[in-house]
């Protein structure tokens, strides 16, 4: 097919209907003392004290900022364990022994609405970055700095445009509950000055745009509204997003504060809701199950939940003979491992096992089907061509580094060559 | 459990090589019919020759190409050539040879297609590297090959030229009968249906255009180049009709549409995805290029017809227009300022250049 591929088959509509089961009684419970983010860590805990739900328990330290770390039960300290975290590298993680009490800790108590009215600017930045909030839908950058631009802001936009076939939790938050998602939009205006606030969502949603606009009758005083986006792939990229929702063109490698945007996915503002609210940091995310090599449950689990519990919770892996590929996250761009011993942090909303399907790679007939689909307008077969013989300026002719990794063009391949891998090892190569 | 490592994306959409390359056989079934049906037997022994030389060919080249096993027994060692070996080595060729068969005269003799579809598979692709590693149209320079190695048996001079060729429309024009009389030996209706004299598979406009429509729909062909082309032919010849033959500037653009090897180019060969740049408006100008050199042979060349050395001659250039310090996937304003420039220049040319019998 010579053609620009820009639907892509999502696999949701069975997900949807599953129940959300909520999971709570896991007997231990793992926080990674360091992150993709933030190759450092510490802890500030000792072994057999006792803590409670929302307690800092440790620091993680990243390059420019630092992030604390909570507790999401109450329990007691019982040593470290390595596992895999979000990003499919072993880390160390601190366990602590449930309880099953959840008590809270003393400091989480709501804030009236009159001292959430007071609030100042550095004052939402500074709970947000005691929340230790990041990004949920991914990239797990820390919310505080995004929020603390210096920059006038016109618009907060909320993605729940959640491109990616297979996930849902975005989906699941907004229809279970729009009042987090719009009021801690609300709250991201106030900190940020904005006027206008927008939630994008994809328009064959129709059920998600009533329910939004019903709920968002409730706050007749802010102007928000929800707009509808393409159903493409990867309209949920921010800056393809904003170019349909806002109409504003934004060259990639700009900050998007310079526009007078601001963009949190739908879960992060929930988060920010929760911490301005209820002075509670992210306790909760919901994790689904989904691929042929699994049973399709959706879960809400605890952040610090191992992954195995859960899954033997869905009932196992189906086949289990067969080789599988795990992912978590999305299956366009989301990461390979290789055990299931995977805690639950942050930005961890699914699993994906799907039984291995070998495909075999014929020579490329430059159809050009991936320059047709490239979202950022780049040739990949022809970057394919130079990263083969190794031609560093054409690479940078090519202008590889715009590459957003989609993964459309491997996706679209007639020879099912992995152009994808090749714009990764391009890149490294362009850059070194 | 056992977990396999691989690298996003894990889902591959459910296309293949070879669906598309099925689809341009497809396409060229109506052509081949046709071809049978006017010229019976002639035809189905050149077609079958073509397709088994170019496909035995292939498969000959593609284990020379590829290296042994070190162990086992001289049948194993020959088995291990060919594990790669697979259906798009069948369908490519195939095509290839189809195209070819499609573009010789019905009565060329067996040697000449023989040596034709022999030089296009083994220099045209397999020296090259095989399947997706050729710069030039196999089926074209096999043709190519023929006309000039063999000259005679297509320009008049060999002894039984009508047993051969035939006069076509162009080399009538040519020879001095001139427009608009030659209209009257070759009816516009007749060349359109396909009962003039002509290669095999140039002849029928109609089944060509079925093939086509077939194609595009399959979008197993990209419509920029066959659109891109057909625009700036058309063009091109209107205005030289324009000051040629003021009143009759209709039924010589079909003329010219109409005959030789034009439609069967522009649809089945231009398109073929190997030798075509690799971006939107690359494929655009490429188009266009082919046209405007098909046009100047045409009008101001030697011979009476250039589809397939203008094929030949763009197919040079497609590196060119594919060099990563100017090639862009986004139709920018400047690609489309020079490409009306670039029009209106030829266009000149060819207005202001045209004379004599053409």
């Amino acid at each position: 097919m010579i053609a620009r591929t820009k639907y892509i088959p999502d696999g949701k509509k069975h997900l949807k209907e599953l129940p959300i089961l909520h999971y709570l009684d896991a007997e231990y419970l793992y926080y990674p003392v360091t992150s993709a983010r933030c190759p450092e860590g510490e802890t500030c805990v000792r072994g057999g004290q006792f803590v409670k739900v929302g307690e800092v328990i440790g620091t993680r330290k990243g390059a420019f900022f630092e992030q604390p770390m909570h507790a999401t039960v109450s329990g007691e300290v019982v040593g470290y364990e390595n596992h895999i975290d979000q990003s499919g590298k072993v880390v160390n993680c601190l366990i602590v022994k449930n309880d099953k009490k959840y008590e809270l800790h003393e400091s989480i108590v709501d804030r009236t609405d009159e001292e959430i009215d007071a609030l100042t600017k550095q004052e939402y930045v500074e709970i947000v970055k005691e929340a230790g909030l990041v990004g949920l839908g991914g990239s797990a950058f820390p919310s505080y700095i995004k929020l603390d631009s210096k920059d006038p802001i016109d618009v907060v936009i909320a993605n729940g445009v959640e491109c990616e076939p297979n996930l849902i939790s975005d989906y699941g938050l907004m229809m279970t509950s729009p009042e987090m998602v719009i009021r801690g939009l609300i709250y991201a205006m106030k900190a940020s000055g904005a006027k206008r606030g927008v939630i994008a969502i994809k328009k064959k949603y129709v059920e998600l745009y009533e329910r939004l606009s019903f709920k968002l009758k409730e706050f007749p005083n802010e102007n928000i509204e929800v707009i509808n986006v393409g159903n493409y792939y990867p309209q949920g990229w921010e800056l393809a997003m904003i170019k349909e929702a806002l109409k504003i063109k934004i060259p990639q490698g700009e900050l998007l504060s310079k526009y007078g945007v601001l963009n949190f996915n739908v879960s992060t503002l929930a988060s920010i809701y929760m911490a301005v609210k209820k002075r509670l940091p992210v306790l909760e995310r919901f994790i689904t199950f989904s691929g042929d090599g699994i049973h399709n449950k959706t879960f809400r689990a605890r952040i610090g939940t191992l992954m195995t519990n859960l899954i033997e919770l869905a009932g196992g892996y189906i086949d289990e003979e067969k080789p599988k590929v795990l992912i978590l996250g999305g299956p366009m761009m989301g990461t390979n491992i290789n055990r299931d011993d995977i805690v639950m942090t942050h930005t961890t909303t699914s699993l994906i096992v799907m039984n291995e399907e070998i495909v075999k790679e014929e020579p490329c007939v430059h159809c050009a089907s991936c320059v047709y689909s490239c979202p950022v307008q780049i040739q990949p077969v022809q970057i394919m061509n130079a990263y083969k013989v190794r031609d560093k300026d054409a690479l940078k002719m090519l202008e590889v580094s715009k590459c957003i990794e989609c993964g459309l063009c491997s996706y679209v391949c007639p020879s099912k060559i992995h152009l994808t891998e090749y714009m990764r090892s391009g890149k490294r190569f362009a850059s070194k | 459990m056992q977990t396999v490592k691989q690298t996003s994306p894990y889902i591959r959409k459910a296309v293949s090589t070879k669906r598309m390359m099925t689809d341009v056989l497809i396409a060229l079934l109506p052509v081949t019919a046709f071809a049978i049906y006017r010229f019976g037997f002639d035809a189905i022994i050149r077609i079958i020759v073509s397709l088994v030389v170019m496909i035995g060919l292939e498969a000959l080249a593609f284990g020379m190409l590829h290296k042994a096993k070190k162990e086992g027994t001289k049948i194993e060692k020959i088995k291990s050539r060919y594990e790669e070996y697979s259906i798009n080595n069948v369908i490519t060729p195939a095509i290839s040879g189809l195209i070819f068969a499609m573009i010789i005269p019905s009565k060329l003799p067996i040697y000449a297609v023989i040596v034709g579809a022999a030089f296009g598979i083994i220099v045209g692709k397999m020296l090259f590297g095989g399947l997706g590693s050729n710069i030039f149209n196999p089926a074209a320079v096999g043709r190519i090959f023929i006309t000039l190695a063999l000259t005679p048996m297509f320009t008049g001079t060999y002894v039984g030229v009508d047993l051969v060729a035939g006069s076509t429309a162009l080399s009538t024009l040519r020879s001095g009968l001139g427009f608009p009389g030659v209209l009257n030996s070759y009816p516009l209706m007749d060349m359109f249906m396909g009962f003039t004299p002509g290669a095999m598979g140039e002849i029928s406009a109609l089944a060509i255009l079925i093939g086509g429509v077939y194609l595009l729909i399959r979008r197993s062909a990209d419509y920029r180049v066959v659109l891109s082309a057909f625009l700036t032919f058309i063009i091109l010849i209107v205005l030289a009709g324009l000051r040629l033959y003021p009143d009759q500037v209709l039924s010589y653009t079909l003329m010219h549409l109409l005959s030789g090897g034009l439609m069967f180019g522009f649809i089945f060969m231009i398109t073929d995805p190997v030798t075509s740049p690799v971006t939107r408006p690359g494929r655009f100008a490429y188009g266009a290029l082919v046209a405007v050199v098909v046009v100047l042979i045409r009008l101001f060349g030697s011979y009476p017809e250039g589809v397939a050395f203008a094929i030949l001659f763009m197919n040079m250039f497609v590196p060119l227009i594919d060099y990563p310090k100017w090639s862009t996937n986004k139709v920018k304003p400047v690609f489309i300022a020079s490409y009306v420039v670039g029009l209106i220049v030829f266009g000149l040319v060819v207005f202001f250049g045209v004379g004599g019998s053409v």
